[in-house]
């Protein structure tokens, strides 16, 4: 038996601190929605495939000390070590590190001689043994083989003939899906590079770049005053290896500056802006759930104080425990249901101004609802104890208390 | 209809503990109206708690239409309060949120009557004490002797067998007092039996009986036996 309308006619007579909590409600919800779709934004990205098995691979970066360094030798030498290694699946030598933050790109066109339009490129200069070490999926085509190999000066022209792409760079370069065996272009060039090959995906680079996943891999060693290894080792013995790589490489050749890490931590400080945004938004959730509680919690208990005469007058005329506690959970729920419809609206206008403001991703309706849910649950927590001890205001208050 | 047995209630804080009854025994008849005098803190309040079912006892035995209720749960205690037992109090005790209907309806809703029952009950009683015209009005827009109509009201709409009346006229100029006694006797005409506590002889005088507690026992217990033989002859 629902008291609805004398619940709510004396609701009206409260009604200013009644809109306090529905307010605080509204807002809670408006600002829990918008921060939730963020948080779950940024876990989705953290979540997305990168392609590789990140937790078997090192990098490897140096630079030579000597300044006329024979650097086609000495990768080569290196890379037969590391190949040598216990442990060790496959290296490569790559001109960036994924994941990592700082790689090259450029534009590339379907079209010779185009200068406006294409599609922006994260790009390696690695070797055929890049598919086996960062474990990637040829979903068409060849790898490289030697024979594709270009080794280049400085100043020389670094075109390669050939190329390997990501399959969301194939379709941006070609919608139709027929990329294998076609050509793409420099801005402005002339030259063809054929695509030989498509994987099925890597993240590049950057993580947080809004192309992050177009990739193009040229068969190419730049004989450049830096470089950098990429090293797969089998599942579990990752760390083993990085000690041996670390000695090896150093004992073949001391004379050279050297930084050895795992592919985990690079990507960990890829991601620290996005998992610091994800934890302070959701201290921030929490935070204000709790406060919104803490206000339910006090407006029930005051109200309670308030009507304790109240109480044990309707006690004396026949009210249950139940019928006390209930009515105190109903005129909750009805403050909750409010200030919700309230913060429904605030919620999605707030998300427009973050959408066209600040990019953020667009609210949707489930995850409102599910706020909306679970504030509605927090709600009725918050007012259960003071409702369910308002229960045992003794009937003889109606007599007592004057 | 009432009958207790060596009530004993007694309260505890945590330096001493109050006897407030002991060895307490009354009976009242069907269609009795009894009059409970007595001085202040002898016990009077608490009789009418243990009576009506608001508290209770210690110890002994209490039979409400030959029911024991000493061990009854809170869910039967409030639906035998409900039904039929009917309060006035010192301080009308209306709920001020609530207009006059409203109040009146609310153990009317615990009753589980549907709205057209609760309303025919509701207009009936209201123009019973004479106030139909006001049952939008909010308690504050009445004067004290009209709040404490609309409580009878309240307390009448369940149609009780048994109205309890702790100081009715207490906050009432005596011209008011009259008129809630006036009240109360045609009540009592037509059937309900009432136990009305007060500090007034006159209105004391005009019950059937009038029953005196003392230091939480009844203290003139041949006078009330006869008084009542006197009031059932
Ligand atoms: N909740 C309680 N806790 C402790 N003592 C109580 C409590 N209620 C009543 N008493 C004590 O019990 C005794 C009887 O109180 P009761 O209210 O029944 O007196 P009363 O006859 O109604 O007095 P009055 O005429 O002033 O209303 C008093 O001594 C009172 O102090
Ligand atoms: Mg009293």
């Amino acid at each position: 038996m629902l008291e609805l309308k004398p619940m709510l006619s004396a609701l009206w007579r409260n009604k200013i601190s009644a809109m306090l909590i529905a307010l605080q409600l509204a807002l809670t919800l408006a600002i829990v929605s918008n921060a939730s779709v963020i948080v779950q934004d940024r876990i989705e990205k953290m979540a997305r495939p990168t392609g590789m098995p990140v937790e078997d691979l090192i990098a490897v970066t140096f630079q030579p000390i000597a300044q006329d360094y024979d650097m086609h030798g000495a990768v080569v030498a290196d890379l037969d070590l590391l190949r040598s290694i216990p442990g060790v699946v496959d290296a490569t030598h790559t001109n960036q590190i994924p994941v990592s933050g700082s790689g090259s790109a450029s534009v590339f066109h379907s079209q010779p001689n185009q200068e406006i339009g294409g599609e922006v490129s994260n790009y390696y200069e690695t070797g055929p043994h890049f598919m086996q070490t960062l474990g990637m999926n040829l979903v068409a085509g060849r790898n490289f083989t030697p024979a594709d190999m270009r080794v280049v000066q400085p100043n020389e022209d670094a075109r390669t003939q050939v190329a390997i792409i990501t399959r969301q760079m194939a379709d941006a370069l070609y919608p139709d899906g027929d990329a294998l065996g076609k050509s793409f272009y420099n801005s402005n060039g002339t030259d063809p590079v054929e695509i030989i090959g498509i994987v099925e995906r890597h993240l590049g680079a950057w993580v947080s770049w809004s192309k992050a996943g177009n990739v193009i891999f040229f068969p190419r060693l730049q004989e450049n005053n830096f470089k950098r290894y990429m090293v797969r080792a089998e599942p579990g013995r990752r760390d083993e290896v990085l000690k041996a790589v670390e000695k090896q490489l150093a004992e073949r050749d001391p004379q050279r500056v050297m930084h050895i890490e795992t592919l985990s931590e690079r990507l960990e400080r890829s991601y620290m802006s996005d998992n610091v945004m994800v934890k302070v938004l959701s201290a921030v959730v929490t935070l204000l759930t709790f406060i919104v509680a803490l206000g339910i919690v006090g407006l029930t208990v005051f109200w309670i104080n308030q009507r304790r005469k109240q109480i044990g007058v309707r006690r004396a005329l026949g009210a249950t425990r139940a019928n006390i506690s209930r009515y105190f959970l109903v005129e909750n729920s009805l403050i909750a249901v409010t200030g919700l419809a309230l913060g429904m609206a605030g919620a999605q206008i707030a998300n427009h101004f973050m959408v066209s403001s600040y990019s953020q991703p667009a609210l949707s309706l489930p995850v409102l609802l599910v706020c909306a849910l679970i504030l509605v649950s927090v709600s009725l927590v918050a007012a259960l104890v003071p409702a369910l001890r308002a229960a045992n205001i003794s009937p003889a208050t109606a007599t007592r208390s004057v | 209809m009432l009958k207790m047995h060596n009530i004993r209630k007694s309260y505890r804080t945590d330096t001493i503990e109050t006897h407030a009854l002991r060895d307490f025994n009354l009976e009242v008849k069907e269609g009795e109206f009894v009059s409970v005098t007595g001085p202040s803190g002898s016990g009077k309040t608490t009789f009418l708690n243990i009576a009506g079912m608001l508290e209770t006892a210690s110890g002994g035995q209490y039979l409400l239409d030959g029911e024991d209720v000493s061990g009854l749960n809170d869910r039967d205690r409030s639906r035998l309060r409900n039904e039929k037992i009917g309060f006035i109090f010192q301080g009308f005790n209306l709920i001020p949120d609530l207009n006059l209907f409203d109040n009146i309806d609310v153990p009317l809703r615990y009753r589980g009557f549907n709205a057209k029952e609760r309303r025919r009950r509701i207009e009936k009683v209201l123009e019973q004490v004479g106030l139909s015209a006001r049952a939008k009005h909010l308690p504050a827009q009445l004067s004290g002797g009209q709040q404490q109509r609309v409580a009878i009201a309240r307390a009448l709409a369940g149609e009780p067998r048994f109205l309890l009346a702790d100081e009715p006229t207490g906050n009432l100029d005596s011209l008011m007092a009259r008129q809630v006694m006036e009240l109360l006797e045609f009540i009592n005409e037509w059937g309900t039996t009432i136990v009305m506590v007060t500090h007034d002889p006159d209105l004391a005088r005009r019950a059937h009986r009038n029953i005196q507690i003392v230091d939480g026992q009844v203290s003139d217990l041949q006078h009330a036996v006869a008084a009542a033989e006197a009031a059932t002859a």
